[in-house]
């Protein structure tokens, strides 16, 4: 099984009897990655298509059937006695039962509830206002009587109708273009981005020490550590703010929900995770650099800025990546800390207030969703490129 | 870049900056039927507070209700010259608690839950308003007594004190359907409470659903239901007796309370009388459940809920057309009268100011009022509010049951201690159309009353 | 227009002060630290001795400060007041001793939440570190491993909002006879069998709502062990390979020994996770339907029913709960301290 070592360019070329070939391993690997991704992905593929929806049809059908043709039966009132114009001596009514929409196709229609499928589409029907109605495949309906209209409500035509799949971005268009959406993403980053290095360089220092220098009550502080990753966020507001708005009186302003006060508070809510993973991780380097290092008579802060930060990249990308992504998601903290005023409303505080006061508007939310996902996305990739394997193995030799 | 920033400057704080600008008026001032005169008066009996600032926190949002909220304001700003800031969030709930605990409230709080004020009342988080905008309330509201008592609260200390004025109602008493399809099918809206029964009967009879019944609401999942049982409450019992069960001196599993959850059961939990099965009922949204009303053919022919439903009917429905409602109607058998099941906000000063008083009086006005009430989804108890300015026939139509009714109650989930109006209310009510009995789920909601007193 | 330009610019200006002020802390006090007690070739050899220790003695210390400071007062302050306030009263004033605890004790929701909190604690790391693990180490052999971590990596990136949805859209019920929009009942409806309300099923909607934290987590488990993966000298895998071992000896000989550490502190990363698990069981049933845990009805009680003391009460047994977790840390940093 040395295949194993194989890497994507080095994969056996097709050749004559290269199915006996085929590494079982590897097949088996891509097959188990593939199901598992495809397991993960497809709620999220969910929500992408639900995004791309027509906003009434969200509620209404599965997304997946927004992939293929479907049948739908509606409703639409046609007019009343004012649109009537007068042709060769009869009166006509005409206009589309779709409006304006045109991805749909009339298979048949009706005028009552009990059925909505009297007739095939090109057919006429008479109607009980005076004179019959023929409605087309695409939804255009002219509606001709010999005498004049005169009805004040225009009566239901009830339709049966192919839907083509159609997909719009103006559920993105709608959320890109609301008033103040440009500024919550200038604060969402004002918020983010200090409160992801300022952790990190507390965290490393203090994970350095807690993995490679010998002091009295280290065990327990790193227990201490593990232990206030459990403190729930919400126990900390009152007591924080209190003190905020404590301090900011003492300076004679009006409440504590400034910038810095945020900045501080997702510090110190990212501090025990960053100091655990970033301990464990420096741990783990071998110590048989640090002794050899030691010996040379480095001092532990230089070993410490010269050798250990650099061998920790992967470890410190990987908790800014986690950092990065729960400030920006976050709305508590921001509600709480930086207030919810339109100038200083974050980019989740801005999405949830499109959504209306009474939550509804899905398809404000499943296209918000994923212009949140783009900016920790990008973070992502442009860390991930830190993971390399070798930073360790290169120092060694 | 400057463009760019420019661009994303809000609107709102373009809004509010410019204040006074005229052309910001949603309503041009001396048109219309609007009380042009009351804001004149009001302007000059508050001058002097030029420059000042506002803080305000409510429950309007963004894509709700915020837009009209701002448009009421502009007339204040405009009165006063005080600056106003707005804000409000998903939880505004909690966060108005948590701001007035660390100290630092906005100077007005805006409400929709009369029990989280008495809560916020009791340690001492509200300004007494005083006995002038007592004796306004009392004078100047229908129902005045119902709001003065609403508003009234016990402080620190335990003494009864007037803290919050009502502002914005809705009214929950109301059934909603579709004219056409009544037609077609030959139905009539119900006058009594027996024709509603009867109409009930008749529409399974004919093979068709009657009712769509949604209890889903995320966190909130169960409250449609509360509305449901507070609205039989008040067409089975007196008033004094719904007060009674709102304060808990009638226990929540009294025979009385057993039999209006009975009468509920009657309607939801039963798989012919309910669109989708009484297993439908507790996981539909309450958002699409109205949806059935107008679904070809239609899911279920009526749907009971609260004047603000007809943002969640299809786009381009027509009120008064397409969807129309009628009065929660009363028992014909019973003297009752015409009772009438409401909900609404309550305004409360949680930072004393002068800009905050003058807000105070200025929602007593008849102009914050009509402002609204020619926009949408605003019903108005102030007297004075000149009803010819609701926006459309269907709030002026239900802006008259709200006048008429002989009995208002305020939605008694909403009054009732958190653990239970918010708690298990909500959740026996989820238990009770999920198969459990009325009986063990009163006896359930009554204990968790009995553990927090 | 001018205070987004002022904000920027404070922002700019704190990231310089936070890295200046990080740098010159660290390195000034360390300076400080050589420069005062620095020995010099005219100092006795016991005072050599003496300031060696004495600054090997301080030094953690410079290192730890920070964010010691910060951890006393944005953590433990809150902690401590929140376990005073667990001693008092809904309203904070009265003080009534452990009464809030023998309620919780006796309180049926406080039960079950306990019962639902252990099948948690059991299920999810379990499940989201197993499968991180996998996906790493397969993502790590494959070409097209980096697109598969992206994708598995996205739940982690959707809002709590975003991911509420979805979620809505996977276990959503219709009536049977009516359209799913559901994809767990179109699937089971296609299959011919009747639709189920799957999160009003007592236990079984437990573990949907599992599910969906394992979906979130294990984007989690795989980054942190994908980078602890990379860690392991190639050479040791090399080594491996010549010896003749195959995958399967080097994945359960090798590669796990090595990042051992961290598939420990991944799972105790998300345990602590599923103990303060709240927005799930918020967005989805608000603990109905028998699916209560402790973080959400501590949630209920701080900020639905406002009884600081009992939210207070039942956030302290959520952090004693940790204890075990706690404990078991202190023994490996102290194994640890025997291989140094």
């Amino acid at each position: 099984m040395t295949a194993a070592v194989d890497r994507a360019r080095e994969l056996p070329r097709p050749a004559p009897g290269w199915l006996a070939r085929v590494d079982m391993g590897k097949l088996l690997a891509h097959l188990s990655l593939l199901l598992l991704v495809a397991l993960w992905t497809f709620p999220t593929a969910g929500l992408l298509i639900s995004s791309l929806r027509d906003k009434d049809q969200l509620a209404v059908s599965g997304w997946w059937t927004a992939l293929t043709t479907s049948v739908t039966q509606g409703v639409t009132r046609v007019g009343t006695a004012e649109m009537q114009i007068e042709e060769g001596g009869r009166f006509v009514i005409r206009g589309n039962l779709f409006g304006t929409d045109t991805n749909k196709a009339i298979e048949s229609f009706g005028l009552s509830n009990a059925a909505p499928a009297a007739a095939a589409a090109g057919q006429s029907l008479p109607m009980a206002d005076g004179g019959a109605i023929t409605v087309a495949a695409d939804g255009g309906f002219e509606w001709v009587s010999d005498a004049a209209f005169t009805h004040t409500r225009g009566p239901r035509v009830f339709y049966v109708a192919n839907i083509a799949p159609r997909f719009t971005v103006d559920n993105y268009i709608e959320v890109l273009t609301a008033a103040g959406v440009g500024r919550s993403f200038i604060n969402s980053f004002t918020v983010t981005i200090p409160a992801t290095i300022i952790p990190i360089l507390m965290a490393a220092f203090a994970a350095y020490a807690l993995a490679w220098m010998r002091f009295p009550f280290r065990g327990p502080i790193v227990a201490l550590v593990v232990g206030l990753l459990v403190v729930p966020l919400q126990m900390s507001l009152i007591p924080l703010l209190s003190l905020y708005n404590g301090i900011a009186n003492a300076f004679g302003a009006e409440d504590g929900k400034t910038y810095l006060g945020i900045w501080l508070a997702h510090t110190a809510f990212g501090l025990p995770l960053a100091i655990y993973l970033l301990r464990n991780y420096m741990a783990g380097l071998p110590k048989e650099i640090m002794e050899s290092a030691r010996i040379d008579g480095a001092s532990h802060f230089k070993i410490f800025t010269g050798m250990v930060l650099p061998l920790s990249f992967p470890a410190l990308a990987s908790f800014s990546i986690f950092q990065f992504l729960w400030v920006w998601n976050d709305l508590l903290v921001a509600m709480v800390f930086l207030g919810a005023q339109e100038s200083k409303l974050v980019l989740t505080g801005k999405l949830v207030s499109l959504l209306g006061s009474r939550g509804n508007n899905w398809e404000i939310l499943t296209a918000g969703a994923f212009i949140t996902i783009v900016v920790p996305l990008i973070v992502f990739f442009s860390l991930q490129r830190y993971f390399v394997r070798g930073l360790l193995s290169g120092s060694v030799k | 870049m400057h463009k760019y920033l420019l661009a994303g400057v809000s609107v709102i704080a373009i809004a509010l900056a410019s204040g006074a600008n005229a052309q910001d008026f949603k309503f041009p001032k001396g048109e219309g039927a609007f009380s042009w005169d009351a804001l004149q008066t009001f302007a000059d009996s508050h001058k002097g507070l030029e420059g000042q600032k506002l803080t305000i926190w409510g429950p309007w949002r963004e894509g709700g209700d915020q837009e009209q909220f701002l448009t009421v304001l502009a007339y204040f700003t405009d009165a006063t010259g005080i600056a106003v800031e707005y804000g409000s969030s998903e939880n505004y709930e909690q966060q108005a608690q948590i701001d007035a605990a660390a100290g630092s409230p906005a100077n007005v709080t805006i409400l929709p839950q009369p029990g989280l004020l008495a809560d916020m009342a009791s340690k001492g988080y509200l300004v007494p308003l005083g006995d002038e905008a007592r004796q306004f309330v009392l004078d100047n509201h229908a129902a005045g007594e119902s709001f003065v008592s609403l508003g009234t609260y016990n402080d620190k200390n335990g003494n009864a004190t007037f803290y919050a004025v009502p502002y914005k109602s809705d009214l929950k008493s109301l059934v909603w359907y579709s004219p056409d399809n009544f037609a077609d099918a030959g139905y009539e809206v119900p006058q009594t409470f027996e024709d509603l029964q009867a109409l009930t009967e008749k529409m399974v009879a004919d093979g068709n659903t009657p009712w769509c019944i949604g209890l889903g609401s995320g966190g909130a999942t169960g409250w449609p239901a509360t509305d449901w049982v507070e609205d039989i409450m008040l067409r089975t019992q007196s008033p004094e007796d719904y007060d009674a069960w709102v304060s808990n001196d009638l226990k929540f599993n009294d025979p009385k309370i057993v039999e209006a959850l009975e009468l509920f059961g009657w309607f939801a939990k039963d798989d012919k009388k309910v669109a989708g099965g009484a297993a439908a009922v507790g996981t539909t949204d309450f958002r699409e459940s109205p949806l059935g009303l107008f679904s070809v053919p239609p899911a279920c022919f009526m749907h009971h809920q609260a004047s603000f439903i007809p943002s969640f009917f299809p786009e381009g429905t027509v009120l008064g057309e397409d969807a129309d409602f009628f009065y929660f109607p009363a028992f014909a058998g019973k003297d009752l009268g015409k009772p009438v099941l409401g909900a609404g906000t309550l305004a409360t000063i949680t930072k004393d100011s002068g800009a905050a008083r003058a807000f105070i009086d200025f929602l007593g006005n008849p102009i914050s009022n009509e402002i609204w009430m020619a926009q949408s989804g605003f019903l108005s108890t102030l007297k004075s509010a000149n009803v010819e300015t609701y926006g459309n026939d269907t709030l002026k139509g239900e802006g008259q049951i709200l006048l008429q009714a002989t009995t208002f109650r305020f939605d008694g989930s909403d009054l009732m201690p958190g653990a239970v109006g918010a708690g298990s209310f909500w959740t026996g009510m989820v238990d009770f159309v999920g198969g459990k009995s009325a009986r063990e789920v009163a006896d359930q909601i009554q204990a968790s009353w009995d553990a927090i007193k | 227009m001018s205070d987004i330009v002022q904000q920027v610019v404070g922002a700019v200006f704190a990231i310089a002060i936070a890295l200046g002020g990080a740098v010159a802390y660290f390195w000034g006090s360390n300076w400080l630290l050589d420069k005062v007690l620095g020995t010099g070739t005219r100092m006795s050899g016991r005072e050599i001795t003496r300031r060696d220790n004495l600054r090997s003695r301080i030094r953690p210390w410079l290192f730890l400060l920070p964010a010691l400071l910060f951890l006393s007062v944005y953590l433990i302050y809150p902690v401590i007041e929140t376990f005073r306030l667990s001693l008092f009263d809904k309203t904070g004033r009265t003080f009534i001793g452990f009464s809030n605890y023998f309620w919780a004790l006796g309180d049926g929701n406080f039960q079950r939440s306990i019962v639902n909190n252990i099948v948690w604690l059991i299920v999810v790391p379990s499940f989201a570190t197993a499968f991180g693990l996998v996906i790493a180490v397969l993502a790590d052999r494959l070409w097209w491993g980096n697109i598969a971590k992206s994708l598995v990596f996205m739940p982690m990136a959707i809002s709590f909002v975003g991911a509420s949805v979805i979620w809505k859209f996977v276990y959503d019920y219709r009536a049977e006879g009516a359209e799913q929009i559901g994809l767990l009942n179109a699937v089971v409806t296609g299959l011919g069998l009747p639709p189920q309300a799957w999160i009003t099923i007592p236990f079984w909607n437990s573990i949907l709502l599992m599910v969906i934290l394992i979906w979130i987590q294990t984007g989690f488990a795989m980054v942190i062990l994908s980078a602890a993966l990379r860690g392991i000298p190639e050479e040791t895998l090399e080594a491996a390979r010549i010896d003749g071992a195959n995958d399967f000896q080097i994945f359960f000989g090798i590669m796990i020994p090595q990042i051992r550490g961290t598939i420990v502190v991944v799972w105790t990363t998300i345990t602590i996770v599923v103990l303060k698990v709240f927005d799930i069981i918020f967005a989805m049933t608000n603990g109905q339907w028998d699916t209560e845990v402790l973080a959400n009805l501590m949630f209920k009680w701080m900020f639905v029913n406002f009884d600081y003391g009992r939210g207070s009460t039942i956030a302290v047994i959520i952090m004693l709960a940790v204890l075990p977790i706690m404990i078991w840390n202190i023994r490996r940093a102290n194994a640890e301290e025997g291989t140094r």
